[in-house]
């Protein structure tokens, strides 16, 4: 039992207590040691199902859209990213600041399910890809805070460069290999939507992919139609993603989904300027502005 | 099943020639939808209306397709024939056979044909899926706004004010007037242009519908026909207007001078000054930038000396905000800057100077009161020599166009030299000369026959200095013969240009500019007022090189259009506009932030969810402001958005009948 | 016909989403001044380049066209003031991103042509044309 899991349940108590929120949002034990899913406490007696551990992969902020009309407020634990996509909801207006309380973790990084579960508990698990590259594994808001205050630093200062050599690879293929690799990749989706449902980008009320009246979005499971679907959310999620990479956790065929997101993010920086989505909660989108000296490309 | 009309017109043999229309009209036969296709001469005649008028009542046609010309020419025609007929005018789509299709390939009937069939094949899959759409009506803004007041600011006022509406005349100057001010007199009656301009002024500034706004400029353009929102700033004019009288004491001992813009620089103003006498408002105004008290603090002269207590060096810019109905644009022209043409020795010798240095020199009230005399010593000048073209119709150094009225000043100025001064000689080097205008020709004539003018046709090739003289080299292009003339100044015909802020004005209130930047007109000869965005008109030399009676008429021009708009409560908007499906709005504001006309809001709706009732937050777009450009529909992800006419599914439906 | 033939006689396929305002009516002076291109081009006229969703994009990709020209007025110039300058940040991401996915730059490109621009509209439509004719028919994302 590690300390930061103990003020967990002491401080989800006392919230429960307190009455100052309905419901607890954090991580419990699943199935597996190495899953540790979302876990809704709403009973005082509840609190010790919470736990702070190596697999809290689940960025939790998502699940606030499902209070988005309750009246009660919500109390939520939030790593880094986590609370770089509370931002980003609050910019897209889908929840309102005082309805949260917000409990910041400062995360050291968490460690790869699928090597977890290939290696053993007794194994030396690797961290996951997306931890590796994390610039922001300190919560960047919160009401309360679970760490030492100096843990923040010490955890800040892990933060890398960004790291596009992954994307680069991939640019540096012919336009035949890189139609190829995309082609093998998404022909393997199975359009679960597993990915749009676990992104916190992906905050519509009825997602595109959902309506039926439309017509204009096939919903068929073959590579043209996947590729359209993995395209269109891309752009959809353009300039709100913000590296969580749970779509590709939650993506059952292993299909690179980040890959895309990046190179969105890296040539988002390249042309408008430096920008991380859910940092600054009065920065505007980047398709929702513009400059008028953007790159002019289109002569 | 929806019950689809085509019809292909041959547009004469404009279309037919390289299209096989009948060809096409028997092809769309097969597409789905269509219950009738047919083809014919002209379908825009009255004939060719009343032929698919007539289809309509047989065939039951509940949509219509035209094939023939671009839509920007005759969709509104097709439109009130729909209507006629008793069809929503939203259910007809044209296909561009004409400009798009036959005009640009005329060698190929056969993939002309192709292309032909594939274009009506797309309008037709649209037009499937139109709606009738209804127009709905907002009330208008009943002011003018006119930016500008110079001759043609003027006139477009007065039209409008006598017409019984309102306008406000906003002019960057501390005077109305403009360039017509510091002419001397006019081509081809040398009427004195004061003379005429100045009663305009006055009658302009007491008219009970006109407010002059002077010294201020138009900082942002907001809405659209009928309702701008503008916001003009007032720059400080440090003299409190209401207070002032005019007696012009202030001036008088103001002990800082500077060169006077409007003479040229040819003779100083004060720093506390009115631009010329007959200026409007005949009231002052603070040059902040050379004013002592606004340099070093010191000095006030002309505060401790006014009787009325006017001076006022408190005074702040003020931004103003008002609301118009139409705006006319009337901002003039500035002029080509002459030093680009090092040969001539512009800014380097002191008596080449350009025609409007000319006007002040020749002027009764100008600093050498009337009396010709060159810049340098003050003496008469007794060989003039005229250079025309500098500027105009040079793609290499200057403007590729000519600017229209320099043949006819330069004729004006050749006579005024050979009128004033008895004994001197004058000489014009020209490419062409240009004289169309009533009583034009006539003048240049008079000019050259009676007034003893010689022409010389040919481009000068150097200006130098020798002896206190101008020596002008060039050639004479008839007689095949290099010239020299010894001249004691030189008068350029200096090319008209595009205001310096011009583009940023157009851009401000959203129309377009040529490559020169003057503005361009909705259609180069039936809308020639106009501009493309709705409610906003052009006057005068913005547009392009212009002399006095064109920029009149073209202003009264402009004050008919704004009469008819203004003349009506209230106006038609078009139906083509965003709507929001409230159902799927997740209320995230993208679309909010796209938008150019600040026509789309957060609004709460209740509803009754899980048994509660809650507020939620959807966009709401208003349909008065909205201009149907569909920005928003492509910043909201999940389509809750959708633009009216150019509907998602519409789109599509195109996209997907070319690609069959 | 033989499949050689086909080949041979094949000719692409080009979509060009035009702004109402600038592009269409450059498109239209082209015609008035019988400026002459080849006939592989079909207009789609849009209100504004901004209108361009670029799921249209990929809808006309996935039905088998060979190529897109999205094309506007000129940034400044956009009758509805800033649609453009939208359209210029969404597709110089998505020319990125499609690129990525292996689709060839030729296939997909984006234009400033103003209604004064008759000959750039003739020049611009026969360059991609030709682009397009020498890289055969497009496959890539197609939905067959």
């Amino acid at each position: 039992m590690n300390e930061i899991t103990n003020k967990m349940r002491k401080i989800a108590g006392e919230i429960l207590q307190k009455g100052e929120a309905s419901v607890v949002i954090g991580w419990e034990k699943g199935t597996f040691w190495y899953l540790s899913p979302p876990a809704f406490i709403d009973k005082v007696e509840d609190v010790d199902r919470l736990v702070w551990d190596d697999f809290c992969h689940n960025n939790l902020s998502k699940y606030l859209v499902d209070f988005k009309y309750k009246e009660e407020k919500v109390a939520i634990f939030v790593k880094g990213c986590d609370s770089r996509a509370f931002n980003r909801l609050l910019q897209d207006k889908q929840i309102e600041r005082e309805k949260v309380i917000l409990i910041g973790i400062p995360c050291p990084g968490l460690k790869d399910q699928d090597q977890a579960k290939t290696l053993g508990k007794e194994g030396d698990i690797p961290k996951a890809e997306k931890c590796l590259e994390c610039k922001y594994p300190n919560p960047l808001v919160y009401d309360y805070y679970l760490g030492e205050k100096e843990e923040l630093d010490e955890v800040a200062a892990t933060k890398e460069a960004p790291n596009y050599s992954d994307v680069e690879a991939i640019e540096a293929m012919s336009p035949d290999e890189r139609y190829e690799f995309w082609t093998k990749q998404y022909d393997r989706c199975i359009r679960c939507y597993a990915c749009r449902n676990v992104c916190p980008a992906c905050n519509c009320r009825e997602c595109v992919f959902d309506q039926t009246c439309v017509g204009w979005i096939g919903k068929a499971n073959n590579s043209s139609e996947n590729q359209f679907f993995a395209l269109t959310r891309a752009m959809h999620v353009a300039g709100r993603c913000i590296e969580c990479g749970e779509c590709e956790r939650a993506c059952p065929m292993d299909i690179p989904i980040m890959l895309l997101n990046k190179k969105i993010i890296k040539d988002i920086n390249e042309l408008f300027g430096e920008y991380d989505a859910g940092i600054d909660v009065d920065s505007k989108l980047p398709l929702g502005h513009f400059d008028k000296s953007d790159p002019e490309e289109f002569m | 099943m929806k019950r689809v009309g085509v019809f292909i017109c041959h547009c004469g043999t404009n279309i037919a020639q390289a299209v096989d229309c009948e060809k096409v009209a028997q092809n769309a036969q097969a597409f789905p939808g269509v219950a009738f296709s047919t083809d014919y001469k002209y379908m825009c005649a009255e004939p060719g209306q009343d032929l698919i008028k007539k289809a309509i009542s047989e065939h039951r046609l509940d949509r219509v397709v035209v094939a023939s010309c671009s839509p920007r020419m005759h969709e509104p025609t097709f439109r009130k024939c729909l209507e006629r007929a008793g069809l929503n005018p939203y259910l007809l789509e044209m296909a561009n056979i004409r400009e798009h299709c036959a005009w640009v390939h005329p060698d190929d009937k056969e993939r002309a044909t192709l292309k032909a069939t594939e274009l009506v094949r797309m309008a037709v899959a649209k037009v499937i899926q139109n709606e009738p759409l209804d127009r709905s009506t907002i009330p208008i803004t009943k002011r003018a706004l006119v930016i500008g007041g110079g001759i043609a600011g003027i006139q477009a006022a007065l039209d409008i004010a006598n017409a019984g509406h309102l306008v406000d005349i906003v002019e960057k100057e501390p005077s109305i007037g403009g360039r017509m001010a510091q002419i001397d007199k006019t081509f081809p009656t040398l009427d004195c242009s004061a003379c005429i301009l100045t009663p305009k002024m006055v009658e302009v500034a007491n008219h009970p519908n006109v407010r002059l706004i002077t010294y201020s400029e138009v900082e942002k353009v907001e809405g659209y026909v009928g309702n701008f929102e503008v916001t003009i700033r007032q720059k400080a004019r440090s003299v409190d207007l209401s207070a002032c009288t005019g007696c012009g004491l202030c001036t008088e001992k103001c002990p800082t001078k500077v060169p006077s813009e409007f003479e040229m620089e040819m003779m100083n103003r004060k720093a506390i000054y009115t631009p010329f006498p007959q200026a409007i408002p005949n009231k002052p105004v603070i040059d902040r930038e050379n004013c002592r008290y606004f340099k070093t603090g010191k000095c006030g002269v002309c505060q401790k000396l006014c009787p009325a207590q006017a001076v006022d060096f408190t005074q702040e810019d003020q931004l103003v905000t008002e609301r118009y109905g139409a705006i006319v644009v009337a901002t003039g022209f500035d002029l080509f800057d002459d030093s680009v043409y090092g040969e001539y020795g512009y800014g380097r010798y002191k008596d080449v100077i350009t025609g409007l240095h000319f006007e002040r020199l020749v002027n009764a009230s100008g600093p050498t009161m009337g009396k010709i005399k060159r810049p340098s010593d003050g003496q008469e000048p007794k060989n003039v020599v005229f250079i025309k073209c500098v500027g105009s119709r040079d793609e290499a150094k200057g403007k590729a166009y000519c600017s229209k009225t320099c043949c006819m000043y330069t004729a004006k100025h050749a006579t005024l030299v050979r009128e004033k001064i008895k004994d001197s000689n004058v000489y014009v080097f020209y490419m062409d000369v240009r004289t169309p205008g009533k009583g034009y020709e006539e003048f240049y004539t008079r000019t050259t026959d009676q007034y003893g003018a010689k022409y010389l046709r040919g481009r000068v090739s150097k200006i130098y200095e020798k002896g206190g003289k101008l020596i002008v080299r060039g050639e004479d292009t008839l007689l095949g013969r290099q010239i020299e003339i010894e001249a004691d100044m030189v008068v350029l015909a200096t090319a008209m240009v595009a205001k310096e802020n011009a583009a940023e004005l157009a851009q401000m209130i959203g129309f377009s500019y040529d490559q020169d930047n003057f503005y361009t007109e909705a259609h180069p000869k039936l809308a020639p007022v106009e501009t493309h965005t709705a409610g906003v008109f052009l006057a005068g030399a913005c547009q392009g090189p212009k002399d006095i009676p064109d920029s009149v008429a073209q202003a009264s021009a402009a004050a008919v259009k704004v009469c008819g708009l203004l003349s009506k409560e209230r106006m038609e908007t078009e139906p083509t506009i965003s709507i929001v499906n409230e159902a799927i709005c997740a209320g995230c504001g993208m679309c909010v932030t796209v938008c150019p006309y600040k026509a789309i809001e957060l609004k709460f709706i209740q509803e009754r969810v899980d048994g509660k009732v809650i507020n939620r937050r959807v966009a709401s777009v208003n349909s008065g402001l909205c201009q149907g450009c569909g920005a928003c529909t492509v910043a909201c992800r999940s389509a809750a958005l959708n633009l009216k006419h150019f509907t998602n599914e519409q789109i599509l439906a195109e996209v997907d009948a070319l690609c069959l | 016909m033989s499949v050689k033939d086909m080949q041979e006689n094949w000719e692409p396929k080009i979509l060009v989403f035009a702004c109402n305002w600038c592009t269409y009516a450059g498109a239209d002076l082209a015609g008035l001044s019988r400026l002459q291109y080849p006939p592989n081009i079909r207009i789609l006229r849009v209100p504004c380049s901004g209108r361009v969703n670029p799921q249209f994009v990929l809808r006309a990709f996935q039905r088998g066209i060979d190529g897109v020209l999205v094309a506007g007025c000129h940034p400044g110039d956009c009758h509805y003031v800033t649609g453009n300058y939208f359209t210029r940040r969404r597709y110089l991401l998505m020319q990125r991103l499609l690129q990525y996915v292996g689709i060839d730059p030729e296939r997909f490109q984006a234009r400033w042509i103003s209604g004064s621009e008759g000959p750039k509209f003739q020049q611009v439509v026969t360059e991609i044309t030709e682009e397009i004719k020498a890289m055969g028919p497009n496959r890539k994302m197609r939905d067959v």
